[in-house]
């Protein structure tokens, strides 16, 4: 658990990484998508509704957009915290999904 | 035990956040530590970045290069042709202008035409203008210089075809100017003439300049024929064996005069 914790962090953090440098260069007319909203997401959507790492994956990935951002240190990683959080419980109480 | 759970998360939760929000009172410091440990990662992505990022902009802007070549290319087509123009026109005024020095204006009613194809082996080339334009068959052909070329034999519509004096069919009196030697100048082919019945006993020589003469009707009087290249007597013949190098040269003539108000029927 430790492990996918700490990979989160690497990844998110070369993430947030990418998004500062790199794919600031490729706008889509004129935004460039960010990546670590649409991974969070996805993490959020895919895994299990009873696993938590989506919701460690929403406040880190907050946490380094507000590092690498003008924002105050909290902002994106609380706001990510409480949309990851408020998935797990509309995917733990009211989405039926096949037991993998 | 469920409700403990939920309060226990709720109180994780709420630690986490005041721990980050309270990073906020050393804001500059853990930024300042991220942007330290991240610059040269930074660099790098950054530079790979731009130089993709360039990369597919250039390749990007190639259209807009090919469509702004495609504009720089009509435009220049547009000049070259209308550099064309004016040269055209440049020609044009200087044959004018040579012509006005000459008086040609106040001694005949002239066309300018333009030669637009030439048959050197028949002595002959074709101009611009036509019948639609006034033009008629015998019409002599002058250059500006006052250099006698021929006469309209054929007349189209919008062209008509000019023999030269040079040509087997042509045959005109002249004269050695300046003299009372006349002569009949007969087309040779091939920018040829011959300059004929000069009786011997005239005094004809070399580089003699041939004009025409009023006296077959054919061409107005004084037009520049040539030069006498060749002047010799034989004793089978009263007459002189002479030839004429024509003044007029039919691979440089782009432009000509058409004398419109000469009768010569």
């Amino acid at each position: 658990m430790i492990k996918r914790f700490l990979i989160l962090i690497a990844g998110f953090y070369f993430l947030a990484l990418l998004q500062t440098s790199f794919f600031i260069h490729f706008p889509l007319a004129g935004l460039v998508p960010n990546f670590i909203l649409i991974s969070v997401f996805l993490i959020n959507i895919l895994e299990k509704p009873q696993k938590n790492a989506g919701i460690f994956a929403g406040f880190i990935g907050g946490f380094f957009l507000d590092i690498f951002s003008s924002n105050p240190i909290g902002f994106y990683a609380l706001i990510l915290l409480g949309l990851s959080l408020l998935t797990k419980i509309i995917f733990r109480k009211y989405v039926w999904a096949p037991v993998r | 035990m469920k409700f403990t759970s939920i309060k226990a998360k709720i109180l994780i939760i709420a630690i986490v956040a005041a721990l980050v929000l309270s990073l906020n009172f050393f804001r500059a410091e853990t930024k300042g530590f991220f942007y330290y440990i991240s610059t040269p990662i930074q660099k790098v992505f950054w530079s790979v970045g731009d130089s993709i990022a360039n990369f597919f902009g250039a390749v990007g802007d190639l259209n807009g290069l090919r469509e702004e070549n495609d504009q720089l290319q009509g435009f220049f087509h547009e000049l070259l042709a209308e550099k064309a123009y004016l040269t055209e026109l440049k020609e044009e005024n200087e044959v004018l202008r040579e012509a006005l020095q000459l008086d040609l204006q106040k001694e005949f009613q002239l066309v300018l035409v333009d030669v637009i194809g030439k048959d050197i082996g028949q002595d002959s080339f074709l101009i611009n203008q036509g019948s639609r334009d006034g033009l008629s068959p015998g019409m002599p052909v002058i250059t500006q210089q006052k250099i006698l070329v021929g006469r309209i034999a054929e007349v189209f519509e919008k062209f008509s075809r000019v023999v030269l004096i040079s040509n087997k069919n042509s045959s005109f009196d002249a004269k050695v100017s300046g003299t009372a030697i006349t002569g009949v100048a007969r087309g040779q082919g091939g920018s040829n003439l011959k300059f004929d019945l000069v009786p011997q006993e005239k005094e004809l020589k070399a580089d003699d300049l041939v004009v025409s003469s009023a006296l077959g009707g054919i061409y107005p009087e004084g037009l520049l024929v040539g030069r006498i290249s060749k002047a010799s007597r034989d004793d089978v013949s009263s007459f002189y064996q002479s030839e004429i190098a024509p003044l007029f040269n039919l691979e440089s003539t782009t432009m000509v005069f058409v004398i419109i108000n000469f009768d010569n029927d």
